[in-house]
């Protein structure tokens, strides 16, 4: 499988000698769901936003289909999109407007802005309310703009940072089959984190695990619970965290 | 109780420190400038002295100067030649030769001349005229009682004569110039001009200011930033966009609200002006004077189109600089309410500066207020009008180059904020106050 998404020893700390994170490698291949799991301040989003560009490593690398993080960040913006936890959108703006103004931040070709707004459109399914203002959405119905937006311009990686927090269950299935379908069917790669190990377990292929910072373990599903003798990923979540808390205070 | 349980909790929630650092703020704002205005006020009254200079001599006019406390005057006498600036005076009434004769045996209506000197748009220079003025009216008074009094026996002429005993003329020094015109008017037209400006700045500085500010934290807040920044468009294009559309929205309101402005100092000071000018014109008074705009241009102190073009200048520098610092001050928002305090120190460099100089001449103040004063950039904007009116070009130019200077800072600051990663790390920063230094990751997770 070829990698879309490389990290080594990627580490961030801030002044102080805080490490949000510390030497986080991992990799994520093409079509493939990865997901990033731990508890509050283990690093996740700290760890996405270094990938995504926003902020600038302290110490090592990562490689968006072979272009570093550190060294040429606009090309890496070129094959990535990000969608941050609980964003919202331009309230004052109409859904399809959201989709026009996007895809134009992608390309200048007219006919490839449409061609990304109408999948924007059929992806979101949110039909004739995209003529309403973002303001009158709910939380669901602005999250699956976002996302459509998202993965309306096919990116190689698509990092979500918890897809489908605040959401109702029917919202958030949609969203898991969603992304299920699109790493299956169109083999676009995604980098998400979430607290919800339910929907991690159900719609990841390999997950990671962080705490304090580190990344304690990578594996599949399957991998990890009988590595853990756990019955979900709740237990291999519980296990993994305690032993590390364990480990640290010895 | 339910009610005083309710009430406690919206009393802690809206006492918040930044609401208390606010209320604290504005008290001392207030303080600082009663101070300060106290001192204007003193100086003012201090300034208001009369001088009076006779070179009549007669024995009528040495009793009136005499009597004149009675009337509520006390002039000083001067008896040295020369020029209000050269004899450090503000103001000065000459009574001319053969007034006491002319009151007492009738004959030739006699001009009695008031010069002031004009050096600022400031009160004091107001209250000097003014103060002239009233000693006018004070030997009006004494005239008047006297020629009713001690001359019973009039005749047709004479009674003409009592109704006006004298005629007036008003000089104004300004420049080095000297033109028979009223300081008082001149005070107003000044003020009609360097008023429009300074309130046309302020509301400019204050809307383009609290414009970004919203903008910029809204978007933060609302992670909409993020995506933006992570999406494959240069960081630079980002913030010209976000400043150029704040500008360009600040100019159109500017625009709008100085005709709105224009048409509401006309309706209240241009009336009283004009009232002023036809009540002179009645009383004979400016049949040998001259116009406003005459009056300014011998007085050296009419605006050329250079000059308009340069505070034009200065005013585009002024709202680039507000936008800049409330774009970086506005960055550094992580919740509505911080955003409100972030408003403060923008506030406080308009406010300031803008309530001093309706009211005093920062060039007469003490050199360390004065510096403190020139050092907020938006006060030469403020007293650019006037720097200009009364020729004080290298401070006007030394502003222009300090406020380019703070400008290019700002914008670097700005520049260096949105192509690093300080945006999001700033944020982080703020929320730095909690015990364990890993919990920061808390907002950010």
């Amino acid at each position: 499988m070829n990698e879309v998404l490389k990290v080594e020893g990627l580490s961030k700390s801030y002044k102080k000698g805080v490490l949000a994170a510390d030497e986080v490698s991992f990799t994520v291949g093409e079509g493939e769901i990865f997901a990033l799991i731990g508890p509050n301040g283990a690093g996740k989003t700290t760890t996405i936003r270094m990938i995504s560009t926003l902020i600038n490593p302290t110490g090592g690398d990562a490689f968006v289909d072979g272009h570093s993080v550190v060294k040429e960040p606009d090309k890496v913006r070129e094959c990535i999109t990000y969608l941050p936890d609980e964003a919202g959108a331009y309230k004052s703006m109409k859904g399809i407007d959201y989709l026009y103004f996007m895809a134009g931040l992608f390309s200048t070709d007219n006919e490839t802005i449409e061609k990304y707004v109408r999948r924007g459109v059929d992806m979101c399914g949110l039909g004739d309310r995209l003529e309403e203002k973002i303001g009158g959405y709910s939380r669901g119905m602005i999250r699956k703009l976002l996302l459509s937006r998202a993965v309306m311009t096919r990116p190689k990686l698509a990092i979500m940072d918890e897809a489908t927090s605040g959401l109702d269950v029917i919202n958030a299935l949609d969203i898991r089959k969603t992304i299920k379908k699109l790493a299956k069917e169109e083999g676009m790669s995604f980098l998400l984190s979430s607290h919800n190990m339910l929907e991690i377990e159900y719609v990841s292929d390999r997950v990671g695990i962080m705490a304090h910072g580190r990344l304690m373990v990578t594996g599949t599903i399957d991998e990890l619970k009988s590595r853990f003798n756990a019955a979900n990923l709740e237990e291999v979540f519980e296990r993994t965290v305690q032993g590390n808390e364990a480990g640290q205070s010895v | 109780m339910k009610l005083g349980n309710l009430f406690k909790k919206e009393i802690k929630e809206l006492l918040s420190p930044q609401a208390i650092f606010s209320i604290i703020f504005t008290c001392l704002l207030f303080v600082i400038l009663g101070q300060f205005m106290g001192g204007v006020m003193d100086e003012a009254i201090n300034n208001s002295t009369v001088n009076i200079r006779n070179l009549d001599n007669s024995e009528f006019t040495e009793k009136m100067l005499a009597a004149l406390p009675d009337y509520g005057a006390d002039p000083v006498i001067i008896t040295e030649e020369g020029s209000l600036d050269e004899l450090g005076l503000k103001n000065l009434v000459i009574i001319p030769e053969g007034f006491g004769d002319s009151v007492e045996k009738g004959g030739e209506k006699i001009k009695l001349q008031c010069v002031s000197l004009v050096n600022g748009g400031g009160l004091s220079s107001t209250m000097s005229s003014m103060s002239a003025s009233s000693l006018i009216g004070s030997i009006y008074d004494y005239v008047d009682e006297y020629t009713r009094t001690e001359r019973l026996e009039l005749t047709e002429e004479e009674l003409s004569l009592l109704d006006e005993p004298m005629i007036y003329a008003e000089y104004t020094e300004a420049n080095g110039n000297t033109v028979e015109f009223s300081a008082n008017m001149l005070q107003s037209v000044l003020m009609t001009q360097s008023m429009i400006a300074p309130m046309a700045v302020f509301f400019l500085v204050m809307m383009a200011a609290q414009m970004i500010m919203t903008a910029i934290s809204t978007e933060k807040i609302d992670k909409t930033l993020e995506t933006l920044l992570s999406a494959p468009v240069s960081r630079l294009s980002v913030l010209m966009a976000k400043l150029l559309a704040a500008l360009v929205v600040a100019l159109l309101n500017a625009a709008t609200m100085i005709v709105g402005m224009l048409f509401y100092i006309q309706g209240m000071i241009g009336s009283a002006v004009q009232a002023e000018m036809a009540d002179l014109s009645a009383a004979e008074m400016s049949a040998d004077g001259i116009s406003q705009a005459a009056a300014l241009s011998e007085l050296g102190m009419s605006l050329s189109a250079g000059d308009i073009i340069l505070f034009g200048v200065q005013l585009f520098l002024t709202i680039a600089i507000g936008l800049s610092i409330s774009l970086i001050l506005g960055a550094m928002a992580t919740d509505v309410k911080s955003v409100q305090t972030l408003t403060l120190p923008v506030m406080m460099m308009t406010m300031i500066p803008f309530f001093l100089t309706m009211f005093a001449d920062v060039n007469s103040l003490s050199p360390v207020p004065r510096l403190v004063m020139y050092l907020i950039p938006f006060t030469h904007t403020y007293t650019a009008l006037n720097n200009i009116m009364f020729g004080h070009m290298g401070i006007f130019w030394g502003g222009l180059v300090y406020q380019l200077i703070f400008f290019l800072v700002c914008m670097y600051m700005a520049v260096k904020m949105f192509t690093t990663d300080r945006l999001f790390t700033m944020s982080f920063s703020l929320d730095n106050r909690k015990p364990k230094g890993r919990s920061r990751e808390k907002t950010a997770e």
